[in-house]
């Protein structure tokens, strides 16, 4: 026979301060591991979303960032030349030869600077990526150095409304569009004429060739006719395997959400164990009368785990309530953090998935599990005579 | 003092309680001194705050865009700078590119940067005599030198990245600073070789001043000299050209404090919730207490020294166990890309102030409440209650 919930529940309410702070702390524990882990989901779908696998990106052997890259206008050339990719209605095959440049910009309260990453592009490069596409004003123009940015971006950095004229010491762009890019990788750049780049850095190399080809398997191959071409001496990689390998910029935050989560969780346990082990102690009469009316051990274990999982449960549900408002008071904005590997901001938003949400609810559970197991078989264990002899 | 034995006695009275309270509030310390100390490496100045009469003059555009060499001769003629040195950042690659050997690779000019600017490095005046004789020899932290065991004579290949070379160095000796984390080799060593920037470009200059009030007006100087040439600059102090990169982090810095201040709190919570429950149990006895002579004053000192006893109790062991986990984390952060961060992970004095004083304010806050209201019960009222 099971002690009915009702008796746990009346009991949590009896005791309003101590389930209260007990409840408050799980819920505050649950907010910090679900804001920790919805930043490493945010970089992750950054780095991941819409990189495709027919896109093949051809860069300088042993390089790890377009930033490291070398390409001669020869080798540029060369691949312009090459067979394979594909072709668009007019005719023009989907080759992009691309520089990219970093610049040093004003954020938009105006007081703190940081680097952001500049593409110069063939014009073709934005059919090569279907994923983008302009929200606001217009595409660039070749040769009139004008520049389209994100959406992101341009909430983030001043003189990047459409309109505007972003000057970084002797570079100036007019920018002519706003663009998404689904929240990719993409949203933290500046969009502009590979040539005007050239002449405005006076750099007449660039840093890797981008190529649309009709499906993996073409791209696959066209990969290994690169690699098999001794003169080119150039490696391709797919679109999508290159920003895999850029996602070790979520590593170490993936292990802080890791550490954090852990300790936290392990010392909010420790928390709710305790407000169990007192209400054990504070009820021992009450235990040795039940035993005597005929529950048994187990339903007394069951009875105080369960009292402990609905304490934890009212701490998840007040998690989710902690970060629902973080979400919307703090988190509006996108939030940048540096790629390590080309030493330019990358933007992504926090992501509330509805995975993480259930994976918040489960951390409190298990808290309560963890919390209220041991004072429940103290309870179980308690001999009925001395139970009800106790003060 | 007389009554620390009660206290203490008080505190152990429930062990299981008291064992529970004292390792979340380890738990929480361990984190937060971790945190702390994360973000001081991120942060670190590498001079120390000595660095204060340096400058580094970077391209206006931004890191990456070379600057002319001759603006080097320019800018030594403005009153008050004491010496220049091209400095560019090879970025090669050592080895492979696993996270765990990277190294910050710097060209200068060796003749004058660790006699002229860089002088709060420490270096032997031979290493630094031969050092400057050997063409293509290198100098590197000690943390460095040792992490890798060069001995002196080895060779090194670097893998250029941005600029196509692969330099063959030899380890000539080491140097201590603040930042052990580079090495240092011949600006000459690129000037020779074969790619566009040879005899032409230079990544940065570092330079040093004579005094701290000549830094804004060197700088404001040198961003005016070039303001309408090809290459214009922006000069900042070393300070300032450190943050640009933890500006870059974005918001971690907010992040790490933010998760701090939670974690906190909530553990100010489960103390306090401890205090008030042992605290309820002892209504009985703090009124025989008051009945046997004990004042309101004893009482409230009595609750709040066994919060912040635990609390503290809690806190040095939270540090210790931190400092014991910091160089493992380091063991095993150094190979991830965030290794570069963690040559400067230690734990600093200021971050044991720190923790001290946030577990006696843990102690204070948590055993506040619980505190004030066993000491103002009426004994009466105490002796009447069933527990």
């Amino acid at each position: 026979m099971a002690v009915p919930l009702k008796y746990n529940l009346r009991n949590l309410v009896a005791r309003k301060a101590s389930t209260g702070m007990t409840a408050f702390v799980i819920g505050l524990v649950v907010a910090v591991f679900l804001c920790v882990l919805a930043l490493v989901q945010g970089v992750t779908r950054t780095l991941s979303v819409t990189a495709s696998t027919r896109n093949v990106l051809a860069m300088r052997v042993g390089s790890q960032a377009e930033m490291q890259s070398v390409i001669t206008r020869d080798q540029a050339e060369q691949m312009q030349s090459m067979s394979g990719p594909e072709r668009n209605a007019a005719g023009r095959s989907y080759v992009s030869p691309e520089l990219i440049s970093l610049i040093n910009v004003q954020r938009e309260d105006g007081k703190t600077f940081s680097n952001v990453q500049v593409r110069g592009m063939a014009p073709i490069g934005m059919e090569i990526r279907p994923g983008v596409r302009i929200i606001d004003g217009r595409m660039f123009t070749a040769g009139t150095n004008e520049a389209i940015v994100s959406k992101n971006l341009s909430k983030r950095f001043a003189s990047m409304k459409v309109g505007d004229t972003l000057k970084t010491g002797s570079f100036r762009w007019v920018i002519v569009g706003l663009f998404d890019a689904q929240g990719s990788a993409y949203e933290s750049e500046i969009w502009t004429d590979v040539h005007d780049l050239q002449q405005q850095t006076k750099r007449n190399i660039y840093s890797s060739v981008f190529v649309r080809l009709p499906d993996p398997d073409a791209a696959n191959s066209f990969i290994e006719t690169i690699k098999g071409d001794q003169r080119l001496k150039l490696e391709g990689k797919t679109e999508r395997k290159y920003y895999d390998e850029q996602m070790i910029t979520g590593a170490p935050i993936k292990a802080l959400a890791f550490i954090v989560g852990l300790f936290t969780a392990i010392g909010a346990s420790f928390g709710a164990m305790n407000t169990m082990y007192a209400q054990v102690s504070a009820r021992t009469r009450e235990i040795g009368t039940l035993r005597a009316l005929g529950f048994s051990r187990r339903s007394i274990l069951t009875s105080f785990v369960l009292e402990a999982l609905m304490l934890s449960l009212v701490g998840g549900a007040l998690g989710l309530v902690f970060t629902f408002l973080v979400f919307n008071l703090f988190l509006t904005k996108p939030t940048g953090t540096m790629n390590f590997r080309t030493f330019s901001e990358v933007l992504f938003n926090f992501r509330l998935t509805s995975s993480l949400i259930a994976g918040g609810i489960v951390f409190s559970l298990g808290m309560g599990l963890f919390g209220g197991f041991f004072p429940a078989a103290r309870a179980a264990r308690l001999k009925i005579t001395s139970a009800l002899r106790e003060v | 003092m007389k009554y620390l034995g009660l206290i203490w006695r008080n505190v152990f009275r429930k062990k299981m309680r008291t064992f529970l309270t004292t390792s979340s509030i380890i738990l929480v310390l361990v984190l937060i001194v971790i945190l702390a100390s994360l973000l001081q490496a991120m942060q670190a100045d590498p001079s120390g705050g000595r660095g204060a009469n340096r400058l580094v003059v970077q391209h206006a555009t931004g890191l990456g865009n070379f600057l002319p060499l001759s603006q080097r001769q320019r800018i030594e003629q403005i009153p008050g700078v004491v010496a220049v040195s091209p400095e560019t950042w090879f970025g090669g690659v050592y080895k492979d590119d696993r996270p765990e050997n990277w190294i910050g690779q710097l060209t200068c000019d060796p003749d004058i940067y660790f006699d002229k600017i860089f002088d709060d490095a420490t270096i032997d005046p031979k290493v630094n005599a031969e050092w400057k004789a050997t063409r293509n020899g290198f100098v590197a932290g000690e943390t460095i030198a040792k992490k890798f065991q060069w001995k002196k004579g080895d060779h090194i290949i670097l893998k250029g990245t941005y600029i196509p070379l692969n330099p063959d160095l030899v380890y000539v000796g080491s140097y201590n600073a603040g930042d052990e984390s580079n090495i240092f080799f011949h600006n000459e060593f690129l000037n020779q070789s074969q790619w566009f920037g040879a005899n032409k470009y230079t990544g940065l200059y570092y330079l040093k001043v004579d005094s701290g009030e000549s830094v804004p007006r060197v700088a404001a100087a040198i961003d005016k000299m070039f303001e309408n040439s090809d290459a214009p600059t922006k000069t900042l102090t070393e300070k300032q050209f450190q943050l640009q990169f933890m500006e870059m982090m974005g918001n971690v810095k907010f992040l790490i404090n933010g998760i701090s201040l939670i974690i906190l709190f909530a553990v100010t919570l489960i103390v306090a919730n401890t205090v008030a429950m042992s605290a309820r149990e002892r209504i009985t006895e703090i009124s025989v207490m008051r009945t046997l002579g004990f004042r309101r004053g004893h009482i409230l000192g009595f609750i709040l020294s066994e919060s912040v006893l635990m609390s503290l109790l809690g806190g040095i062991l939270g540090v210790v166990i931190a400092m014991v986990l910091i160089p493992l984390l380091k063991m095993a952060g150094n190979k991830t890309s965030i290794s570069v961060w963690l040559i400067n992970f230690h734990v600093s004095w200021d971050t044991l102030v720190m923790a001290f004083v946030i577990s006696v304010g843990v102690g204070i806050l948590a055993g506040f409440i619980p505190a004030i209201r066993s000491s103002q019960r009426k004994i009466v009222d105490g002796l009447r209650q069933v527990v």
